[in-house]
């Protein structure tokens, strides 16, 4: 039973970096960063259904604490490659962003849903500032040698 | 251009300001048009200015503009004004122009040197229309998977996936507008999914919708939104957001019209 979830989460890790990887070829990161985007994103996603699946958490806070190691991978990554972290952040966000709850905020405000459209454009929108404070945070922390060029 | 009101292009630092300015500003503008953050670019022409030694160099930037004034050596006043209307994604720019600031800012290039990075820089394409192609079918086929998907809803995502890369190709060479075209895709893909479900009722229609649609939803730009508004740049961060709530609800539009579509057609219940 154990190794089952261990595999399922392999899968998850598998798949949330091809997928990561793929938005990278889509953004047009040079191809020497396909890995480092595809890692940024599986760690994420993997930190993200750990804390939604085994600590019950919901999903704004899951986010919160996902964005905290994907940010730090981020700028581990920017640091060693000498390359901006927006490349890394924006293609590494991409399995945490929020885009299938704003797609269902819109169809349940045009499907005249008050409740469900409410629901979750409240949730859409917190995750969203969630992602967003937990890269703040991670960007914010002051490196001991010199900052590295933006 | 002000070349005419300068008595003698070329002599003193008055050509030499008014280039560097230009290249100060269209770095920036590079910057934005390729997915750079507002922040980003505003501080790589900061830099970039500093190390050109532009005097009074004052920028203000936003999601879709820059507005840049500085002197010349003799005291002259200079400005530019950049529209940067469409920001299509392209980071390996981003990190070109990067690269370039960094080097300036060491002194490693002079001005010359530094223009003709800054044509490279634009002129960069490292992709393919096919490998971009393999990317949105892989990448809708991930999403529906991490959706909770199985083998048909992945296999249909990707299929969408297919046809809604081609579609927003096609469109984009016809320049189509973006928002017709999404309406468009969102309406062929949830068709798509309604079609297979008509043979294969096990099928989530909704799982495999939501995968092939995850490349057009607004995601990125609302967390960017976001960040922009916690950086205390309102403007910014409001654009981003009305952008990503019209996008959204272009998606939502053509994935009703698909359900109608297909309840007139096939007498679906919705």
């Amino acid at each position: 039973m154990v190794e089952l979830t261990a595999g399922r989460y392999v899968a998850q890790f598998a798949v949330a970096m091809l997928a990561t990887i793929s938005f990278s070829v889509t953004f047009r990161v040079p191809l020497r960063h396909y890995l480092a985007c595809g890692l940024t994103g599986a760690v994420g996603w993997l930190a993200y259904i750990l804390c939604a699946e085994c600590l019950a958490l919901s999903a704004p806070v899951a986010t919160l604490i996902a964005a905290l190691p994907l940010t730090a991978c981020a700028r581990l990554f920017a640091i060693q490659r000498k390359a901006p972290i927006t490349l890394f952040l924006l293609c590494g966000i991409f399995p945490l962003v929020p885009g299938a709850g704003i797609y269902y905020t819109a169809y349940y405000f045009l499907r005249n849903d008050r409740t469900l459209f409410v629901n979750r454009g409240v949730e859409t929108l917190k995750t969203a500032v969630a992602l967003a404070l937990g890269i703040a945070l991670v960007c914010s922390v002051p490196l001991k040698r010199q900052k590295p060029h933006p | 251009m002000t070349q005419a009101a300068h008595p003698l292009p070329g002599r003193g630092g008055d050509a030499g300001a008014d280039r560097a300015l230009d290249l100060v500003v269209g770095a920036g503008q590079t910057l934005l048009e390729n997915g750079g953050e507002v922040f980003r670019a505003q501080q790589t022409m900061e830099i970039m200015a500093q190390s050109l030694q532009v005097r009074d160099f004052n920028v203000y930037v936003l999601t879709n503009g820059i507005f840049a004034s500085a002197r010349s050596a003799d005291g002259a006043p200079l400005s530019r004004v950049r529209h940067v209307p469409l920001v299509s994604i392209h980071l390996g720019r981003v990190e070109a122009v990067n690269e370039l600031s960094r080097e300036v800012a060491a002194g490693q290039l002079d001005a010359a040197a530094a223009w003709q990075r800054l044509e490279e820089a634009r002129a960069l394409d490292p992709t393919t229309v096919r490998a971009e192609r393999i990317a949105c079918v892989a990448g809708c086929a991930c999403f529906s998977f991490l959706f909770g998907g199985t083998l048909p809803e992945v296999l249909t995502a990707a299929v969408a996936g297919l046809l809604e890369s081609l579609l927003c190709q096609q469109f984009g060479r016809w320049r189509i507008n973006r928002i017709f075209t999404n309406i468009v895709a969102a309406w062929l893909s949830t068709l798509l999914a309604l079609g297979v479900r008509t043979l294969l009722p096990a099928l989530n229609v909704d799982t495999a919708t939501i995968g092939a649609l995850m490349v057009l939803t607004p995601g990125v730009a609302l967390t960017m939104g976001i960040r922009d508004i916690l950086n205390a740049d309102y403007l910014s961060g409001a654009i981003r957001l009305l952008d990503a709530v019209l996008v959204a609800g272009s998606l939502a539009c053509g994935v009703a019209l698909a359900w109608l579509t297909a309840r007139y057609a096939g007498g679906l219940v919705w």
